[in-house]
């Protein structure tokens, strides 16, 4: 065998044995079996994550905001130490006034609809994966999060909880293509399954029945069916109706209440009461 | 497995963690590059297959690791993408600036799909209608391969530097 044969034959095996690696770890993590190794290595990383979030929010806020350079070199030349002191303040003023509007709306939402619990958790990640929407929160398994739980911020749902660690939890968004929620809608009193439409943006509701005539504007709320979400809960407005009367069912284009991309604080609904179903049960022969 | 490792994987631990937390809040015509994967991509482009496909394992599995997807599943993708333009690279006449930019988009799609095939056999959540994010995403990493491309490149070139014969 020469030099060649043999780096090729290491090269080969090198990257059969990755595959391998990887084939076993995503079959491995899809079962579950990694959760509490994971959990134990995520934890720390997220702490991290939690970190540098804060940090960059702060920057990109910075960045953001309104600012004239030019008037604001003047201004350092003029008064220098004493006007870096203050901006520093309004930046930190401004913060904490946006924090103060984040926890206001929060507080609001909550006396909306006392009957729920909920924690509420700081979004402290997005997900790497451009094929899926999904955010990470800083609360997990020990605040009380369980998987399942649906998430709201305080214009609407979000999403509910995929996937917990010890100190925090991942979230599929709404706007996930594969996410399915029972919707109702406000003034047609439709019914309907609402599915994420992926990078867009826009959430569709489907399986909606001929016999409604929709209109543009319509509010969507959970129909709480399935006792899987919270009743009456706001996603959107209706922003566009599909309707062909070949059809067996129309569809309804939502734009959702919530700007998935500024989230910061959300809330973890705990605990709620599903909608009574006992009527659909089958009575028991004695 | 060279020496390169080790370098590799606080590298892309480094960069699961921007991915994350850094770079949604700058994005790039509404998506953000998949820097662990860029960098392993140029990384593989310039050091060769058994590199590439390194890198391209461990920026898969800090990928996975801050997303909801099985960890293993994108390193798969990555893999295939990178050894895939690999052999493309090896096929195309040298050059340092188109060269990167399209192998980058080629590679991006690989990828891509692959990811999407993969969590449908895993039954996890992923819809092929993701494809429609997928031309933001192929432009976005092909303007971050070329800057991360040439750092790699000259720094190659400083730790070792070409011999001339006289």
């Amino acid at each position: 065998m020469n030099l060649n044969d043999a780096q090729r034959r290491i090269r080969w095996t090198t990257i059969a044995i990755l595959v391998g690696a990887s084939i076993l770890l995503s079959v491995l993590d899809s079962t579950g079996n990694l959760d509490i190794l994971f959990g134990f290595m995520r934890d720390p990383l997220t702490a991290v994550a939690s970190w540098t979030t804060r940090q960059t929010d702060t920057v990109a806020d910075a960045l953001s905001g309104p600012r004239d350079l030019e008037e604001a070199r003047t201004e350092i030349e003029l008064l220098q130490a004493q006007l870096e002191a203050l901006e520093r303040e309004n930046e930190e003023l401004r913060e904490i006034q946006g924090e103060w509007q984040i926890l206001q709306d929060l507080f609001n939402r909550v006396r909306q609809t006392p009957e729920l619990r909920r924690q509420t958790a700081n979004v402290i990640g997005y997900d790497t994966s451009p094929a899926v929407r999904s955010i990470i929160i800083d609360k997990g398994s020990e605040d009380g999060i369980r998987v399942g739980m649906s998430v709201e911020s305080p214009r609407g749902l979000i999403g509910r909880i995929f996937r917990t660690t010890q100190n925090s939890s991942q979230v599929v968004l709404i706007t996930d293509n594969a996410s399915a929620i029972p919707v109702r809608l406000g003034a047609s009193r439709a019914t309907g399954s609402l599915k994420g439409r992926g990078a867009s943006g826009d959430l569709i509701v489907d399986w909606i029945d001929l016999k409604y005539q929709l209109e543009v504007g319509e509010v969507v709320l959970t129909s709480g069916l399935g006792g899987d979400f919270p009743q009456d809960i706001v996603i959107g407005r209706v922003v566009q109706i599909l309707r062909n009367e070949a059809d067996l069912f129309q569809q309804a284009i939502v734009q959702p209440a919530t700007d998935f991309d500024t989230l910061e604080i959300v809330l973890v609904v705990t605990d709620f009461t599903p909608i009574d179903t006992t009527i659909f049960e089958s009575p028991t022969e004695n | 497995m060279s020496s390169s490792i080790y370098l590799a994987i606080p590298l892309m631990l480094v960069l699961g963690l921007v991915e994350t937390a850094v770079l949604p809040h700058f994005p790039i015509f509404g998506a953000e590059p998949q820097l662990a994967f860029v960098v392993a991509l140029a990384w593989g482009l310039l050091y060769g297959i058994e590199e590439g496909v390194v890198w391209a394992f461990f920026a898969g599995i800090f990928t996975d690791f801050f997303s909801i997807t099985p960890v293993g599943v994108s390193s798969l993708g990555f893999m295939v993408g990178v050894t895939a333009v690999i052999f493309v690279q090896q096929a195309l006449p040298k050059s340092r600036v188109l060269l990167p930019l399209a192998l980058a988009g080629l590679a991006t799609v690989i990828s891509f799909i692959l990811n999407i095939i993969m969590l449908r056999l895993f039954g996890t959540i992923a819809d092929f209608q993701s494809i429609t994010i997928l031309p933001t995403v192929i432009l976005v990493n092909m303007l971050t391969i070329l800057p991360v491309y040439w750092l790699f490149y000259f720094i190659n070139r400083m730790l070792r530097p070409r011999r001339v014969q006289l």
